[in-house]
């Protein structure tokens, strides 16, 4: 008869008892309708929760939980007026003059400390984000406002320079009003390591509970928040290296949601998990090879070859957008019109732009004089052959896969390309630089085109993030009255497109994606409404049905 | 004794001191900035230049690097440039989680690869050795970090035995406050610990094995067997002993592979330690943490080398710590 050693035995009932541990859950009593914790996992981690020194996505979405904006976007998504605001810690509002909006603050807000929110709060926060000191990346965001004075302790007004359509959006997108009793004293130079980040108090549906550096982060429910108790009990960010092992977390049932899913391939284990439910929503990014017009390193000479408007065109029809972003996105994303992410309310497939031909592409190239006079398989003109370097960073596979494929396209055009594949850190100073031929970026937009169209794409982000040194008076001049002087959405949508559509006849960057989102949640969760400028936004209606808790929902502490 | 040690602890910090300094120059002279676009968001140039000189980046290296060694003898290790908050704080939270991966492991490699090592031997070129070595083989020849994305997905992700991240569960034990979460500790720290301790321990096992044979043929292993000790005891008394040797240098050169191994499984396993915490910095150019991890790093091959020499002498009475 086979006998078993003893050190064996003892190893098999180890590891039995270790498996054991493990699927046991601390029991918790918590039942009813406010029970249950959402485990988010994430590839990011945020570096401060002070929402005035800190423009990262998972910042923001820890910190929307915590402190609130006077208004916020409603559902419709749009920028323009503030008929689509939805009220937050201002109960109402109403303009004194066209330049002159007063805010009411709902008188029941409280910080969590038990302080009540008040207008000297909204000024002192905007103090905050404006002073050159605490150096905000949302100042530029406030340069239009002149002023922001109180008038009592729950009125407070704010004074604009001028008139233009997303006067009540700049307002209150980007500020989360702060307690000025807890921050006053803190040095404006030292905002970014105030020990306040780091155990904030706050005034929203949640509150601060613990940061546990590189591994998570613990919000716990305000059950006396003013406009209404958030149903689920706690939110706990997980954070991870990267956004794929965030979603191996959530297909292991670690985790129960994440936010975005990223690849065709990552959706489609997350399909087959039964237990959870994907969302899809607009996403934020668009990707683009932008060329450099000056010289690379040299912003006083012209770039040899990018310099030439019909040879970027050329190189614009040469590639075949659809098919190399069906091969790296599947249906997860679409070729974009123009500088501009699906969150844009702007987004009209009909705008012109220069569609594939690469027939007409290599005529237009011949006709310039880059032809294959040696035979290499590579055009030349004058002893120089059509070739540059493309600058791609080596974090991010969507990009280096998309530099393949168009290695490729224009390898049959006859045109040579060589990838410069440098790290993140090294891209971004190169960029910045402009030491580059050509290059693959991503912006992350906000939901409206009016900031970041202007940074990227014209003379005011010369030295700012318009790293190709772009510009089109023409296109300017439209781009402003956009921004500025429209009447109506309406009318602000046809200059806007008027204003792409010269944009793309210039043909300063191939505008190859814009990302369409799919986040996964776990099924017992339900009520799950996300908004696509800040997925969490809404999370605080997020509920789990009684019948559905699990063990794990109802542990209490 | 005293003076062999203060000759050590001599070298040890100059050793110290180089890869300091080394890794000091080496980061500042990389190329790219700490004023980095984590979420495709462009940064302002005035927020890039207030940090630059905040962090006193503007100033000539040397100029940096002396004050930074200032700093480090007042035992001030700087501010996280990334993080925002002492770089002390960052490696308190992270150091703890490390070292609890790397001694786990250390002692999965050491146990299971000395016991192999002692089996394979008493069963030389016998069916039991042959294919342990070849078993041995194989895991050696994995690369740490398949080997992690191997465990994770089959027992993981497949089968759900063990949780794919992290060192503990958020929900029921954020803190190990009962015998429930130990064990949930435990449970999590298993996959990680096993990447990393597997690895090693296929290679111990080889030293292992290649020891014992040596010492099993000498005169005093003969004796022992002809005066009639059971041949257990001879194994694992006589010749264990002295085939400990080799194990020990290894000991002292399994640090740093511990080290660098960390990295990737924290990476693979979502682990809060100094692996994690460091690669984060190399990317986002956060100087003072790369410079930070890297001291952290040379004083433990530092110590994991002096601790391997003092254990020569307590494993061989023969060798005998001296000044010369």
């Amino acid at each position: 008869m086979a006998t078993t050693r003893p050190s064996s035995r003892l190893t098999a009932a180890a590891l039995a008892g270790l498996l054991l541990v493990g699927a046991c859950t601390r029991k918790g009593g918590c039942t009813g309708d406010y029970c249950g914790t959402l485990v988010i996992a994430t590839g990011g981690e945020p570096d401060v929760l002070l929402p005035a020194v800190s423009d990262r996505s998972i910042t923001r979405d820890v910190t929307d939980q915590l402190f609130l904006k006077l208004a916020d976007l409603g559902p419709s998504g749009n920028t323009i007026g503030d008929e689509d605001f939805q009220p937050l810690l201002a109960e109402r509002w109403e303009w004194d003059t066209p330049t002159t909006l007063v805010f009411h603050l709902d008188p029941r807000a409280r910080w969590q400390d038990g302080r009540a929110v008040t207008a000297a709060d909204v000024a002192f926060t905007y103090d905050i984000y404006t002073d050159s000191l605490v150096s905000s990346p949302f100042r530029p965001s406030l340069r239009h406002i002149a002023a922001v004075t109180t008038r009592d302790s729950l009125t407070v007004v704010f004074r604009f320079r001028q008139r233009f359509p997303e006067m009540f959006y700049a307002a209150v997108y980007h500020m989360r009003i702060l307690p000025s009793h807890l921050l006053r004293e803190v040095p404006r130079s030292q905002w970014r390591s105030a020990a306040f980040g780091r155990a904030p108090v706050g005034d929203g549906p949640y509150r601060f509970v613990a940061w546990r550096a590189g591994e998570s982060l613990e919000l716990a429910a305000d059950s006396t928040f003013f406009l209404g108790r958030p149903h689920l009990r706690r939110l706990i960010w997980r954070f991870t290296a990267d956004q794929q092992v965030a979603v191996t977390q959530l297909i292991a049932h670690d985790a129960d949601a994440v936010e975005v899913l990223v690849t065709p391939d990552n959706r489609d284990r997350a399909r087959a998990d039964t237990q959870l439910a994907m969302y899809p929503y607009k996403g934020a990014a668009y990707g683009y090879v932008g060329f450099n017009f000056a010289a690379p390193g040299d912003t006083t000479k012209p770039h040899m070859l990018f310099g030439d408007r019909e040879l970027r065109r050329a190189l614009v029809m040469a590639v075949d957008r659809g098919s190399v972003l069906h091969n790296v996105f599947g249906d997860m994303a679409k070729v974009p019109p123009g500088p501009m992410s699906q969150l844009f309310w702007i987004w009209d497939p009909e705008t012109r732009e220069l569609a594939h031909d690469s027939a007409r592409a290599a005529r237009s190239l011949t006709r310039l004089g880059w032809v294959d006079s040696d035979g290499d398989g590579i055009r030349d003109r004058d002893g120089h052959p059509l070739a540059f370097r493309l600058l791609v960073p080596t974090t991010s596979a969507v990009r280096r896969q998309y530099a393949r494929f168009l290695q490729e396209q224009f390898r049959t055009m006859g045109i040579d390309v060589q990838l410069d594949e440098v790290d993140f850190s090294v891209f971004n100073e190169r960029a910045r630089a402009g030491r580059f031929d050509a290059l693959i970026n991503t912006w992350n937009t906000d939901p409206t085109p009016s900031s970041g169209i202007p940074e990227s794409w014209t003379r005011a982000g010369f030295g700012r993030s318009n790293y190709g040194r772009y510009e089109n008076p023409a296109f300017e001049r439209l781009v402003d009255r956009a921004v500025a002087s429209a009447a109506s959405r309406d009318e602000a949508k046809r200059t806007w497109r008027a204003a792409i559509e010269i944009l793309n006849q210039d043909a300063p960057a191939i505008f190859l994606f814009a990302t369409e989102n799919y986040a996964a949640v776990h099924k017992r969760i339900v009520d799950v409404r996300i908004r696509p400028d800040s997925w969490l936004a809404l999370v605080r209606t997020w509920r789990i049905p009684a019948d559905r808790l699990t063990d794990r929902d109802r542990v209490e502490r | 004794m005293a003076a062999w040690l203060v000759r050590r602890l001599a070298a040890s910090i100059a050793i110290v001191w180089a890869v300091v300094t080394l890794t000091f120059v080496i980061v500042h002279l990389a190329h790219g900035s700490p004023c980095g676009e984590p979420d495709g968001r462009p940064i302002a140039p005035e927020v890039c230049a207030d940090l630059t000189r905040r962090f006193g980046l503007d100033r000539p290296l040397q100029v940096q690097y002396v004050k930074y060694l200032g700093a480090l003898l007042r035992g001030d290790l700087g501010e996280s440039l990334s993080l925002h908050r002492p770089v002390a704080d960052a490696l308190a939270e992270a150091l703890p989680n490390t070292f609890t991966l790397a001694l786990t492991a250390l002692i999965l490699d050491f146990a299971l690869g000395l016991a192999l090592g002692v089996y394979q031997a008493a069963r030389e070129r016998r069916f039991g050795d042959i294919a342990l070595g070849n078993a041995a083989l194989f895991v050696n020849s994995m690369p740490t970090f398949w080997l992690g994305l191997v465990l994770l997905l089959v027992f993981g992700e497949r089968l759900h035995w063990f949780p794919v991240g992290g060192p503990r569960d958020l929900v029921s034990c954020p803190r190990v406050d009962s015998l429930l979460c130990l064990g949930d500790a435990l449970w999590h720290l298993t996959l990680p610990a096993l990447t990393l301790g597997l690895v090693g321990a296929a290679a111990t096992a080889r030293y292992q094995r290649a020891a014992m044979l040596e010492v099993v043929r000498q005169d005093f292993v003969r004796t022992a067997r002809a005066k009639g000790l059971p041949e257990r005891r001879v194994l694992l008394v006589h010749a264990l002993r002295n085939a400990l040797l080799p194990l020990i240098t290894l000991f002292g050169l399994t640090f740093p592979y511990l080290l660098t191994g960390a990295v990737l499984v924290e990476t693979v396993f979502a682990w809060p330690g100094m692996g994690h915490l460091a690669v984060n910095a190399i990317l986002q150019r956060d100087y003072p943490i790369v410079t930070a991890a890297a001291l952290v790093a040379s004083v433990m091959v530092v110590l994991g080398n002096l601790l391997a020499d003092a254990l020569y002498g307590v494993a061989d009475p023969r060798i005998r710590l001296r000044a010369t």
